[in-house]
């Protein structure tokens, strides 16, 4: 497992920004690697390009309309336990959003949506079992997903990530090092 | 902070109009249905009853990420009562005002004033 993360921005739009995450264990690597949606886009969209094409026309139209609001993303329900938000400044659990009919062809890109106006984008598979702890393509997405959540709630309250413009965006900076 | 287009590019190379649309149209009617539940008091799990569905299925149908097929659309319509989708032609009104007297003495009267006070609305 990658033991640093860097945020990288990837989008704004008048609604909200998006970033993404580089992860590995060298940081000095960073500047010449692709973020976690990166990679997503490139491996997924060979193989499951409409699905990718849906995604992404979605998180545009989000951003440019409708802001990321919180019924707009679902909470990976975990085995026997039901869905659950925890309150503002704790460590949550991804999201994420799909495209895609029931199981098996399930595209899943998990991301952490910090509030209406700031996503930070992970990456996913195409889900083929009913838990994500059970999809051997997901659960590591799934997982990393969980500790960069982790983490970058833990750079926020150290103020590592910091919020500016009335809580629409963040800033950090370039050289970040977040550690997983 | 260095700013990237990333998705704005990838999409200038790679969309698909018509997924772009059918994208829009979902989350439009998403959005729609999510403010007619909010108006109205009802929860996720009471639209599920009404429909006969899971509420993890309402939970997916109001992401914005499902694709919505025309039966599925009236029997939320039928549901909520309210029509989600409107198809009938779009009509423009024109509001003519109400000109007393002849004509003429209507020219001659005219002023910018009583013109604004006989219509209704911004006058641009």
């Amino acid at each position: 497992m990658s033991s640093f993360a860097r945020l990288k921005h990837i989008q704004d739009y008048d609604q909200v920004s998006y970033y993404s995450v580089c992860v590995g264990d060298d940081p000095e690597t960073f500047d010449d690697q692709d973020s976690l949606y990166e990679s997503f886009l490139k491996t997924q969209g060979e193989v499951n390009r409409k699905k990718i094409i849906h995604i992404i026309n979605w998180l545009k139209e989000i951003g440019e309309r409708y802001g990321a609001q919180k019924h707009l993303f679902r909470d990976e329900q975990k085995q026997g336990e039901a869905n659950a938000l925890p309150p503002e400044g704790t460590n949550r659990i991804p999201t994420y959003t799909e495209a895609g009919k029931n199981i098996p062809n399930n595209l899943r890109l998990y991301c952490y949506r910090l509030n209406e106006h700031v996503v930070i984008l992970f990456s996913g598979a195409v889900k083929t079992a009913k838990y994500a702890q059970d999809c051997p393509n997901v659960n590591p997405h799934f997982a990393e997903a969980n500790r960069l959540t982790k983490a970058i709630d833990t750079a926020i309250k150290e103020k590592d990530i910091r919020w500016i413009d009335n809580f629409s965006d963040i800033a950090f900076e370039d050289d970040i090092i977040i550690d997983l | 902070m260095k700013k990237n287009n990333i998705i704005n590019e990838w999409l200038n190379e790679n969309n698909d109009p018509v997924i772009e649309r059918l994208v829009k149209r979902n989350l439009a009617i998403a959005n729609k249905v999510r403010n007619i539940l909010d108006e109205k008091g009802l929860s996720d799990k009471d639209f599920a009853k009404m429909l006969n569905k899971t509420p993890s299925e309402i939970s997916k149908w109001l992401s914005g990420t499902h694709n919505f097929t025309g039966k599925s659309i009236i029997k939320m319509e039928l549901a909520l009562e309210e029509r989600l989708l409107h198809v009938e032609p779009v009509k423009e009104y024109v509001h003519l005002g109400l000109i007393k007297g002849t004509w003429q003495e209507s020219v001659n009267e005219y002023t910018e004033a009583k013109y604004q006070e006989t219509m209704p609305g911004k006058v641009g």
